[in-house]
């Protein structure tokens, strides 16, 4: 089966020059020089250039673009990416490990339920080091609805910090500790304030290469996604075409760059058979856009998080609390960090 | 920055007219475009339109900042109260940069509260205040200017017992009068050139919920997702603006009677004579009104509501800096004064999903006769 020239990525006018030329399949190019194929087509010399680049590049690649994985090698290189603990041990033990790394996750909420604690203690634990069982990376938030309060960021690294100084016992450890401090936590960590869905786009199709300039970091917040998308669009189709778009994208990143993505969603109401309840909002085809989904709500005052989506690790809910400095379970088990495993 | 016209950045000319011609002007329009249209419209290769993308994105795209950044500036990043206990619990008092809400019953004193906030806000800052001027929306008619010189000179008699500051602070709060959606739409579309022109470190909206709940017919259909749509507008406009000026913005908001199961309350309250929780045995219970959404948007939620005959209570419901807790508060003549202890919050109060936090309101009405006293303790004061 040859590939033709109409599905070849060059331009329109030009691809439409080149098959009233009578040019069907890329063979028929493969073997041209720019002058010729510019005069038979009546295409100038720098697009024949530009055409024939694309062709010979194609050929290069061999069958398999991309090149493939065996499972076995996709086994290693999973184990290898860890996960990010999030100081509630029942929740960690849900997800076995932590939030992972190399995917997106989604959490969705009721107002005022925790997400963006959620998201601030992730932005926090990513930061630390790797001989306390931490990644050692950086963390990009982007925060889109203004609660991101750096009062509470404070808080949480100071406890952080605590947390891993009681742990330190020998001394690669201690030497450790000296580069986890609040100041390089609050250093590490690079905000972005998007105010509307222009802006969320505009920062995602530059966020390659920003991770590119930064490889140390490990996470990505987006917080929240719902916001923007929820009262700009008249055309529900168009929303749900760029949110795709958008999905994909970090999908890519998440693999290419090693980076856990973190997104959070708002609930809506929807009405049906007389009763209301609440569902994740921007609709049913966003709910594939994400690998995980872990959904907090509320069972009277008592806070619930529930993991509904996942390719690994079966649903399960556990209870949790947000206090001053960590989240907690309900029953206090003493933590320790430790990579998962996959057993 | 999105509606900046295409013609105007780094774009190629001949690009610009090929996009325009399908009605592609600003840079919001090519951003809302994937690739492959991009490619049909722009007549470019893959590759050019993704290169054209992150061009038009590096215009449009927010500047990166660090968590480090802001902590040295922390200075400004909170407006206290002047109620001790509630500004501690609060990490400082209402944040600048996101939108607080004060929602309860009618007459449990939101306006008496935006009012007594909008003297704080010009008063130096020595004195606790912002220094600066005051933008007040007002939809309801409920903003008195004899109350408001009424309370500064009763909270603060010695820096107000000279006319002329008066006469400044009055003049530093600027009063807009909106009765339809609209007009509100309109004054916040505007909102940026009143607040550079008058000097503004607060803005006040008092009420959100009046004006859409009186336009907006919920048992039509698309009526609910317009005024979302609405709403969530003008929450965008005023998130936007609060951060660009590092001001707090505080709204207000109504009640509504929620049809369901009342999640259940710690018993404490149930056990409080005479003004119980409505739709004790019945299938509702009285919450803030506007919605789900409405609730996800707020930053910060206050909630008002009543004690008893003469104490009323503010509750922190949903706060990004602070759990939830309960202070007991009356108004008197220099505006809200917090009750009993100064460490309020009990932590065998717990809270519950703000959007569906019940709200206690008056049931009856107290028929004693008030004493009136003989210089008249409804003596007005009058700048002339």
């Amino acid at each position: 089966m040859q590939r033709t020239v109409s599905s070849l990525p060059i331009a329109p006018p030009v691809k439409v020059k080149l098959i009233s030329s009578g040019f069907q399949y890329v063979a028929d190019l493969c073997d041209l020089r720019p002058l010729q194929l510019s005069k038979e087509a009546g295409i100038s010399q720098q697009e024949a250039v530009d055409v024939l680049q694309e062709v010979r590049g194609k050929r290069d690649q061999g069958v398999a673009p991309g090149g493939g994985l065996t499972a076995l090698e996709l086994f290693e290189k999973e184990q290898g990416l860890g996960s990010i603990v999030t100081f509630c041990s029942a929740l960690d033990s849900v997800l076995g490990g932590g939030l992972p790394v190399g995917k997106t996750s989604e959490v969705c909420g009721a107002p005022g339920v925790g997400k963006t604690q959620l998201c601030i203690q992730l932005a926090v634990d990513v930061q630390i080091p790797l001989c306390f069982g931490g990644l050692g990376g950086h963390a990009v938030y982007i925060d889109t609805e203004g609660s991101f309060l750096v009062q509470r960021v404070v808080d949480m690294a100071e406890a952080a910090v605590k947390h891993c100084s009681l742990l330190a016992e020998d001394t690669e450890q201690r030497e450790a500790l000296k580069g986890f401090t609040l100041e390089t936590i609050l250093s590490n960590l690079f905000l972005f304030r998007c105010h509307d869905y222009v802006e969320l786009l505009a920062e995602i199709y530059l966020l390659p290469d920003f991770l590119a300039q930064h490889p140390e970091v490990r996470l990505v917040v987006i917080d929240s996604i719902a916001f923007p998308f929820r009262h700009d669009f008249e055309d529900l189709s168009q929303r749900t075409r760029l949110l795709n778009g958008l999905a994909q994208q970090l999908i890519q990143m998440a693999t290419q760059h090693n980076i856990a993505v973190v997104l959070t969603n708002q609930m809506t109401t929807k009405v049906g058979n007389g009763q209301s309840k609440l569902v994740p909002a921007l609709g049913e085809s966003w709910g594939h856009a994400a690998t995980q989904r872990l959904i907090l709500h509320w069972e009277g005052q008592q806070r619930l998080a529930s993991l509904y989506k996942s390719p690994s690790h079966p649903e399960a809910t556990v209870p949790y609390q947000i206090t001053v400095s960590i989240c907690n379970p309900l029953t206090v088990t003493s933590g320790s960090f430790h990579h998962s495993s996959i057993h | 920055m999105a509606s900046r016209k295409l013609r105007r950045s780094s774009v190629p000319a001949d690009v610009c007219e090929r996009l325009s011609r399908h009605h592609i002007e600003t840079c919001q329009d090519l951003l809302s475009l994937t690739a492959l249209e991009v490619m049909c419209l722009a007549g470019q290769s893959y590759a050019q339109a993704c290169q054209l993308l992150r061009l038009v994105s590096q215009i449009c795209a927010p500047k990166m900042t660090t968590a480090l950044e802001l902590w040295k500036q922390r200075a400004d990043q909170y407006f206290p109260t002047s109620l001790a206990a509630l500004d501690h619990w609060l990490q400082g008092g209402l944040a600048c940069g996101t939108l607080t809400e004060m929602t309860g019953p009618a007459g449990c004193g939101k306006s008496q509260l935006c009012m007594m906030l909008s003297v704080l806000a010009t008063l130096p800052r020595s004195m606790g205040g912002l220094d600066g001027g005051v933008v007040y929306i007002d939809t309801e008619s409920a903003f008195s200017a004899e109350r408001l010189v009424e309370i500064a000179q009763n909270r603060f008699p010695d820096h107000f017992s000279d006319r002329k500051r008066i006469v400044e602070m009055a003049g530093r709060v600027h009063l807009f009068r909106e009765l339809t959606c609209r007009d509100v739409l309109n004054r916040l579309q505007h909102l940026e050139e009143d607040i550079i022109s008058c000097q503004a470190r607060l803005v006040i909206l008092d009420s959100m919920a009046s004006v859409v709940r009186k336009e907006f017919e919920l048992s039509l259909p698309g009526n609910l997702v317009h005024r979302s749509n609405l709403l969530g507008q003008q929450a965008a406009m005023l998130k936007c603006l609060a951060q660009e000026f590092s001001i707090p913005v505080l709204l207000t908001n109504q009640i509504t009677t929620h049809l369901g199961e009342r999640p259940s309350v710690s018993s404490k309250w149930n056990s409080l004579e005479g003004f119980v929780l409505p739709g004790d045995g019945d299938s509702g219970y009285v919450t803030a009104a506007l919605g789900n959404t409405w609730s996800h948007t707020v930053n910060t939620r206050l909630i008002l509501q009543y004690l008893d005959s003469c104490q009323r209570q503010i509750i922190v419901a949903k706060s990004p800096v602070a759990p939830f807790a309960v202070f007991n508060y009356s108004v008197q003549r220099d505006g809200i004064q917090l009750e009993g202890d100064s460490n309020q919050a009990d932590p065998s109060h717990q809270g519950t999903d703000p959007g569906l936090q019940p709200i206690r309101v008056r049931t009856g009405f107290n028929c004693n006769l008030t004493q009136v006293s003989p210089t008249g303790s409804h003596s007005r004061s009058s700048v002339s």
